[in-house]
């Protein structure tokens, strides 16, 4: 199987970079953020792929996840598995609140009204500096002795594989198909029964919580929180790397994220001058896809190999 | 707090408003008649801004005939660099779903924001106001700057300048017909696409137009093009998408609520865009002189 | 799908290959998060010239310890997060040995922290918050910036003298900002109780367009603002009050740094009290005249605030190096300790238990001088030391990590 193949690769990955000593713990690190903003791309993805709706507000509940880590950890000292599980829980509540506003509306106006909501967050989190530390963020957060670099990754991947198979599990569902009903037809939807609104906000809810479990990892890799991690231009990053990848596709987020992350290291390893044009670049690439290619790489992949699309 | 310095602050808060309104009614515009909500609008805005600051080095400074000139050559520059990604870009998204087109113009605000970078570096630029009206009016004891006033008569000149072109022109019943009934005008055989590419001409001559006015008000730097097109959206999400008057009515309420808040509640001004939107999007979605999306 | 990952796989390696082929074991690298954009750009060419003139100067002299030096940049972008990666990027992969730190403070924190995971001496030379020799320190940096608590109160025992009653401030809604008029304020209470302190107003960072905010702050009628804008956003400020009239009814008292006033230009009204933390057209030791002259001659304009002090943050390193003999991190930071390094400034020293040097600010007026065209600099300017203003040692250690 393919994908046991990949997932014992994946395993055994951060064993075989540690033979390299600096540059290699270099590469693990990166890796580990990989692994994080995958799950992180993911998640949107039930919203945006599977749900048909582009939500600019999605960095907000990372942060929200990221934050509640932080705080709980560096202010209140509670330990970091309790932590971890708060932060998918704060995110969630967060999506529920922000959701049951947003969902009212469809396509354009949803994806203003996130934006809108997600920058409010965004805006509470820097001036409210006593509390979340505005934008110098909170820092020095503790990580157990114990989870080293190569330790760190395989907690992540490890929560990351756990995620993917029960979001994979969510999408495939009864559930998953309703969601999917209502993008390609709402009022069709609606005239066999589907609660649309209800199901929208169940499915934002999901996404959010599992943005939360990625900004709780993000907190505990960097071991700080800060208020860039709720800005827009984060929600548009994921965005792109589910586009990038394939939002049709499940694995598609997955495969985006992490092809933009290394691209952009290894451009800068490669010239420094190189990593100047990166906005240039990567709208460069947006343009290309959303034009020729909006099935992603995924996409792609299969037009080639000839493979059905795969739903 | 005194009436007399409640007018100042409403007078000031006008004059912010009138460049936002030019701004946005670029965007409501192109959005009225192409169905396209371009992302970009902010950059194209920023871009006339720097264009203007780079033609002013080559003008003598501080002479009025030179800051006419940029008015009158920067606009139509910008709506030159919009029919260049027009011919290429828009015209293959009209039809695309409205995700495809966020997603195409996000790309081409990532590529335009970087441009500039690359072209004018990162420091911060401003246009020198003329002489003229460099200095301030004295009203009531309080000195306005001479030139909030003049964009306060620029502003509504402007306004009635486009109301004038959608309403006693040919063009602009073209225009307003293809909003309200684009099959209807394709089918009188008027060339629908000239028309759209006029509009959106129309709407970054706008854009352009803002940018050199703001470029003499305030400074210029990298960011102001995003920041722009966020205000924007407030804009036409409150007064409604494809309404002129919705948004002069919104930029108005924007530009002098941001003002008057500003004394109470210094911290809050800044929220309050994204409040209003939001609020508006709760209430009544299509924004108050829209219609609601088909 | 497989193939896919097979292919990001080797691409990794191919990637590892590269970055392990052995760089010169024997220059010493520096690695320097630089804040590049924006608000950050004149800073930047600022600190980067004198960077690179002192390493000219070192190698031209046969290094340090018979090693070169060889500087590595990254831009941290002024953001925290991509500040650590490119630390982590600069330690791991580029192997570099010391680091030099960026503009701002929030990225600052970042860095520090990721100074001390991997035990690298970093040292700051703009971002100059508190809390980096205080909440956030650690033993492998060292701060050659007055920081935000010396300034803060430093200014508020020169303005205690002075006759002024109504203070008011504008900053931007940051948390840099907050804590320099927090310590504004407790030590302007302290020092003059008669003093009054109106509220402040905090304006949308990286504004460009001050209006709103002009009017606001005259509504209060203030004698002195204090304002913890600086750099390209006070010229913006200062530049746009002007025809509200906001000068000729009260003083603006902030960061007076040359590339401010030089953005400024002949737009800066004259009397106003400022401070500056390095300005070289004040300080006459014979060190900073040379330093001046070299500077001029190599980039045809003079050296900015950040200018020098990043210099003399390479001074210092240089010297411990010296000292330790050696370029363990841990041998240099004992050498660090208490050392007496040869400052642009005059004699200066780290102090021991915050790694802080004992540079204070320099207050004075500004005023035209001929011999600047085109901006305007301070006169009658006089030092507070930071002696005077800086948290006693058991201050520091009572707010520092345990």
């Amino acid at each position: 199987m393919v994908g046991g193949v990949v997932i014992l690769i994946l395993f055994a990955l951060p064993f075989f970079l540690a033979q390299f000593g600096k540059s290699g713990e270099f590469w693990i690190w990166v890796t580990t953020e990989m692994i994080i903003m995958a799950l992180f791309a993911t998640s949107l993805n039930l919203v945006l792929g599977y749900g048909g709706m582009v939500s600019f507000g999605h960095a907000a509940f990372f942060g929200v996840g990221a934050y509640t880590v932080a705080l709980l950890m560096k202010k209140a000292g509670v330990n970091m598995v309790l932590a971890l599980m708060a932060a998918p829980c704060m995110a969630a509540l967060a999506a529920a609140v922000v959701g049951w506003f947003c969902v009212r509306l469809i396509g354009l106006y949803f994806a203003i009204l996130t934006l809108a909501f997600g920058q409010l967050l965004y805006m509470i989190v820097f001036q409210w500096y006593t509390f979340t530390g505005g934008d110098d963020g909170i820092h020095g957060i503790p990580k157990p002795e114990f989870l080293g670099p190569v330790n760190y990754y395989l907690l992540c991947l490890i929560i990351f594989i756990v995620c993917f198979l029960l979001m994979r599990m969510i999408v495939n569902s009864s559930f998953g198909l309703s969601i999917r009903i209502i993008r390609e037809n709402l009022d069709r939807a609606k005239f066999i029964g589907i609660n649309v609104r209800r199901y929208q906000l169940v499915n934002f809810i999901v996404a959010g919580f599992f943005a939360g479990v990625a900004g709780g990892l993000f907190t505990e890799l960097n071991r700080f929180a800060q208020t860039e991690f709720l800005h827009w231009s984060r929600s548009g990053d994921a965005i792109f790397a589910c586009l990038v990848g394939g939002m049709y596709s499940f694995v598609g987020p997955t495969i985006g994220s992490s092809v933009l992350i290394f691209l952009h290291i290894f451009l800068q390893q490669i010239h420094q001058s190189l990593v100047e044009i990166w906005a240039i670049f990567l709208g460069l690439i947006l343009l290309g896809v959303v034009l020729f290619a909006p099935e992603g790489l995924v996409g792609l992949y299969e037009k080639l190999t000839g493979k059905a699309k795969v739903d | 707090m005194s009436p007399e310095f409640f007018l100042f602050i409403l007078i000031n808060g006008l004059s912010q408003g009138m460049v936002l309104f030019i701004v946005a009614s670029g965007l409501s515009l192109v959005f009225g008649v192409l169905r396209v909500i371009n992302f970009a609008h902010g950059s194209l805005y920023m871009i006339g801004a720097f264009l203007a600051f780079s033609l002013s080095t080559l003008l003598p400074s501080g002479s009025l005939w030179s800051f006419i000139v940029l008015m009158i050559l920067v606009p139509p520059a910008v709506a030159l660099i919009g029919l260049g990604l027009e011919i290429p870009l828009f015209r293959r998204i009209y039809d695309k779903e409205h995700l495809l087109q966020l997603l195409l113009t996000y790309a081409l605000l990532l590529i335009l924001d970087d441009a500039c970078r690359l072209i004018w570096g990162g420091d911060i630029r401003n246009v020198a106001r003329p002489e003229i009206l460099a200095g301030s009016i004295e009203f009531l004891g309080l000195f306005l700057p001479t030139y909030n006033v003049f964009i306060l008569v620029v502003g509504p000149m402007i306004a009635l300048g486009i109301w004038f072109l959608l309403h006693r022109t040919r063009t602009g019943n073209l225009i307003r017909a293809a909003v309200s009934h684009p099959e209807m005008v394709g089918a009188l055989g008027v060339n629908v696409s000239r028309v759209m590419t006029g509009t959106f001409m129309l709407g970054c001559w706008l854009a352009g137009l803002g940018g050199v006015l703001m470029s003499a008000l305030a400074n210029i730097d990298l960011g102001i093009g995003m920041e722009k097109i966020i205000e924007c959206f407030a804009v036409v999400v409150i007064g409604g998408l494809g309404s002129i008057g919705g948004a002069l009515l919104s930029s108005v309420i924007l530009g002098v609520g941001v003002s008057l808040i500003q004394l109470p509640l210094s911290r809050f001004a800044i929220v309050f865009p994204y409040f209003a939107m939001a609020l508006i999007l709760i209430i009544r979605p299509w924004g108050l002189f829209g219609k609601p999306e088909r | 799908m497989k193939g896919k990952s097979l292919t990001i796989l080797s691409a990794v390696l191919a990637v590892l290959l590269l970055a392990a082929m052995a760089y010169g074991q024997d220059t010493i690298r520096i690695g320097w998060t630089a804040d590049m954009p924006g608000i950050g750009a004149t800073f930047y060419s600022s600190q980067k010239n004198a960077i690179e003139l002192f390493i000219e100067e070192v190698n031209a002299n046969g290094g340090v310890l018979g090693k070169k030096l060889e500087l590595v940049i990254r831009d941290s972008k002024l953001k925290p997060d991509v500040g650590a990666t490119v630390a982590r990027e600069l330690i791991l992969s580029e192997k570099c040995d010391f680091l030099i730190g960026p503009t701002s403070s929030a990225v600052a924190k970042a860095v520090t922290n990721v100074a001390k995971e991997f035990k690298k001496i970093i040292y700051f030379h703009t971002s100059n918050t508190e809390d980096l020799t205080t909440k956030d320190f650690q033993p492998y940096m060292f701060q050659v910036v007055p920081n935000t608590g010396i300034e803060g109160r430093g200014i508020t025992v020169f303005l205690a003298k002075k006759p002024y009653k109504r203070y008011s401030y504008i900053g931007a809604d940051y948390a840099y900002a907050h804590t320099q008029w927090d310590a504004f304020k407790g030590s302007l209470k302290k020092l003059n109780p008669e003093a009054e302190i109106l509220d402040a107003v905090w304006t949308k960072l990286g504004e460009t367009n001050y209006a709103t905010y002009i009017p606001t702050l005259m509504a209060k009628n203030p004698e002195i603002i204090y304002s913890s804008l600086w750099g390209g956003a006070l010229s913006s400020f200062i530049k746009q009050a002007k025809p509200y009239g906001l000068f000729k009814k009260a003083s603006i008292t902030s960061l007076y740094d040359l590339d401010m006033l030089r953005a400024t230009g002949m737009d800066m009204p004259e009397g106003m009290l400022g401070y500056a933390r390095c300005p070289y057209y004040a300080i006459n030791t014979p060190e900073m005249k040379q330093f001046v002259e070299k500077y001029h001659a190599k980039y045809n304009e003079w050296p900015a605030d950040w200018a020098c002090m990043a210099y003399d943050g390479l001074i210092a390193l240089t010297t411990a190096i010296k000292k330790a003999n050696s370029i363990d991190s841990d041998e240099v930071v004992k050498a660090l300790e208490g050392m007496h390094f040869a400052s642009l400034r005059g004699d200066r020293y780290i102090r021991a238990e915050d790694h802080m040097a004992n540079v204070g600010i320099y207050v004075g007026y500004t005023v035209k001088d001929p011999r600047y065209e085109g901006f305007l600099v301070m006169k009658d300017v006089v030092e507070v030391p930071a002696e005077d203003v800086w948290l006693s040692v058991e201050e520091a250690k009572a707010l520092q990590p345990k």
